[in-house]
């Protein structure tokens, strides 16, 4: 057969992503939206999500996609991605309506013939209560990395496919166009690939918990973190790529978003889900390490302090404040004067009464008693420790990712405080 | 955590202290008449919450505006038995009954750190209260009753180990061992090891007026974050003193227990608020 067309209905980041990735390999792609200011802003390249090479990969592949808010055109297609996003309450609880919306839209344009996927995360059971008599409706199991979704997108480590009967192939337009990844491509009943996902997600978790609870002892008792690191990447049942940094609890939605959907199937079927009630007790422990620690070391005895921070994003290379440790702090830290830097994530009024954005990073420094550095930017790992020393009033530095060399900051007489190792006293 | 129904301080018009007579209630008195704060103290000697009249009397001199602040109970040192407790919940059963024959505008309870068991090391709002004796189940009780009760916003503080001067309580801390070295020797419970949380009482009452300016509802403990051995404390008391005060162990008869609290839900809460040094409040303590 000709090569598939390819179409991802909802261009959010994983929309987005996915088909341009799908473009880059050489499928014809349409890209969906039924907004037509978000449709109109992609096809001239304006893309509206941040992520490290999209842009120029979107430049190289465009005389393969075309973005459209005309849902006629998915006619044309032989597979067609739905892939709205799924918000979440404050509790990590999904409201999968936007899915329901979105199939309705496809199923009543797309050919009989048709394979429609499921791209958006959902719960266990969703895929199987959504299908029609007459459809070949699939659930692909998403694995997108904020920061690193083109990396995803283009070279998946394997294919995860939800199928209503996996002792079946699958049908050839989805099966050329998953081969031309060259990864596996694991077919199974629609409720494991539900769960898989989840199931990736509880481990990525455990690891981080992990991390974040050893890592906090760690600052306690003299040991260093970042030292026992490598000797547990050399382990294989451990294995080189686990997330054994620690961090300042969960971030971003997603895992949160899974560990609640484990807990309520859990209580629902009676399982014991005391575990992932513990790792979500612990992230919103270490989500409060920053407050803590400026709370010890600047708030408790510095009467009215000004305070520095440095980014907003909840994690370097995106755009998205979602669950930002950084706005959680600004919220706690109302009656300081902030100044604050972030290279993409503009500061906004809503989230602090007495907030002042900086020209650049040592600009935030200056004359603040402390500087905070909640996202770990690559720009940021480039500033010296002197210059900073040189800027700020005072010599308390948070930097829980260890953006700063640790030795520069003793040298520069900073009292420098990571993650994961006691704190280097100022001199 | 709270929530802050003033976002900005407002003094209320009126606080009345149920039990102002006591550690904490008379140095919360003098916090709120140190404000100019109008404030009623309603101790033993104006309305008995003992007595079978307590909730009618009491209600009579309630206004629509009033904070209550709650401190009234019969301490640990009185005894951890059933009529202590008893006695407890009918005192609690009278504020209940007048509040709601007359509503007022806030209700602050002052309940105890008791109520959470020595099984988590690390302790925050959202750990689990599990009385293991009936002086928690007294205070998760009156929790209760003041929150069924009351319609107006209601905060629940749930105060650590608090010290300083004129506790007329003997409990293993900071008091006690200030009164032990007098005598020249601080006894600890094996070595001291168990860490607990101090706060200091004036801490204790500015936490409290803060409550009362922000109007705020929830829970919240009130602890520094920061734990101390009792073989350290000991130790702190005894250099305090111009003479010779030695700090002995005792066979441990019972396993090493430790507390630290987790009060990011306070910093959150009350941002500039700054804690009394142990250093400081033990000196502060001694002068008094």
């Amino acid at each position: 057969m000709t090569a598939p067309r390819i179409a991802y209905a909802g261009m959010t980041h994983l929309g987005v992503c996915s088909a341009i990735a799908a473009a880059s390999k050489g499928f014809l792609t349409i890209g969906f939206s039924p907004d037509r200011d978000l449709i109109a802003a992609l096809a001239c390249g304006q893309l509206p999500v941040v992520e490290p090479a999209l842009d120029d990969l979107n430049r190289r592949s465009s005389k393969l996609i075309r973005f459209s808010a005309d849902a006629n055109e998915l006619a044309s297609c032989d597979v067609i991605y739905v892939a709205p996003d799924v918000p979440t309450d404050a509790a990590g609880t999904s409201n999968l309506a936007p899915i329901d919306a979105m199939l309705d839209v496809v199923h009543a344009h797309a050919r009989a013939d048709a394979v429609v996927v499921i791209l958006s995360q959902v719960t266990p059971g969703f895929t199987r209560s959504r299908r029609r008599p007459d459809r070949q409706l699939y659930y692909q199991v998403e694995t997108l990395i904020f920061g690193r979704a083109v990396e995803r997108a283009t070279k998946p480590e394997r294919f995860i496919i939800g199928c209503a009967d996996p002792s079946l192939p699958l049908p050839k337009p989805i099966d050329t166009y998953l081969k031309a990844f060259n990864c596996p491509i694991l077919a199974m009943r629609y409720e494991s690939a539900e769960l898989a996902k989840i199931a990736i997600n509880c481990c990525l978790v455990a690891s981080v918990s992990t991390s974040n609870t050893l890592a906090e002892l760690c600052e306690n008792i003299g040991a260093d973190w970042s030292e026992i690191v490598p000797a547990l990447r050399l382990d294989r049942r451990i294995g080189p790529y686990a997330y054994l940094s620690p961090g300042l609890g969960i971030a971003g939605g997603n895992l949160e978003r899974d560990l609640a959907t484990v807990v309520s199937l859990g209580d629902s079927h009676g399982t014991d889900v005391g575990v992932v009630r513990a790792w979500q007790a612990n992230s919103r422990h270490r989500c409060e390490w920053a407050l803590r620690t400026l709370h010890a070391s600047v708030l408790g005895n510095v009467r009215d302090p000004r305070l520095a921070l440095l980014g907003l994003a909840y994690k370097e290379d995106t755009h998205s404040t979602k669950n930002s440790p950084a706005l959680a702090l600004l919220a706690a830290l109302a009656p300081y004067v902030m100044t604050v830097f972030d290279p993409v994530v503009a500061p906004q009024a809503e989230w602090h009464p007495r907030l002042h954005r900086a020209a650049d990073a040592l600009d935030a420094c200056r004359d603040a008693d402390a500087l905070i550095i909640m996202t770990p930017w690559p720009e940021f790992k480039e500033l010296k420790p002197r210059d900073i020393a040189a800027t700020l009033r005072g010599k308390i530095v948070l930097d829980p990712f260890v953006c700063l060399d640790r030795a520069a900051c003793r040298e520069a007489g900073l009292s420098h405080h990571v993650l994961g190792a006691p704190a280097l006293p100022s001199t | 955590m709270l929530t802050h129904q003033n976002a900005e301080p407002k003094a209320p018009s009126r606080v009345v202290v149920l039990g102002p007579n006591g550690f904490i209630g008379r140095r919360l008195v003098a916090h709120f008449q140190g404000q100019g704060i109008p404030v009623a103290s309603m101790g033993r000697d104006k309305v008995d919450l003992a007595a079978e009249d307590a909730a009618e009397r009491l209600a009579a001199e309630l206004q629509a505006d009033d904070t209550i602040v709650f401190l009234s109970a019969l301490t640990p040192d009185k005894g951890r038995g059933i009529p202590p407790f008893l006695a407890n919940l009918r005192m609690a059963a009278a504020v209940c009954a007048a509040i709601e024959r007359q509503p007022v505008g806030h209700v602050v309870y002052i309940s105890s750190d008791a109520v959470y068991p020595f099984r988590s090391g690390l302790v925050n709002e959202e750990s689990c209260a599990e009385p293991t004796d009936l002086y928690a189940a007294m205070h998760i009780a009156r929790e209760l009753m003041v929150k069924q009760a009351v319609k107006a916003p209601v905060a629940i503080l749930r105060p650590t180990l608090v010290y300083g001067a004129g506790d007329t309580h003997n409990s293993y801390g900071p008091n006690r061992f200030r009164r032990m070295a007098r005598d020249g020797k601080i006894t600890l419970f094996g070595e001291g090891e168990e860490t607990r949380d101090h706060i200091f009482v004036d801490d204790v009452s500015a936490l409290i007026g803060l409550v009362a300016l922000h109007r705020s509802a929830g829970t919240l403990n009130l602890a520094t974050g920061h734990s101390s051995s009792f073989g350290d404390l000991a130790r702190r008391v005894a250099a305090l003193f111009p003479t010779k005060v030695d700090v002995v162990g005792t066979p441990r008869q019972n396993p090493v227990t430790y507390r630290t609290f987790d009060v990011a839900a306070l910093n959150r809460a009350f941002p500039q608020f700054q804690f009394t040094s142990l250093e400081k409040g033990l000196a502060a303590a001694q002068r008094d």
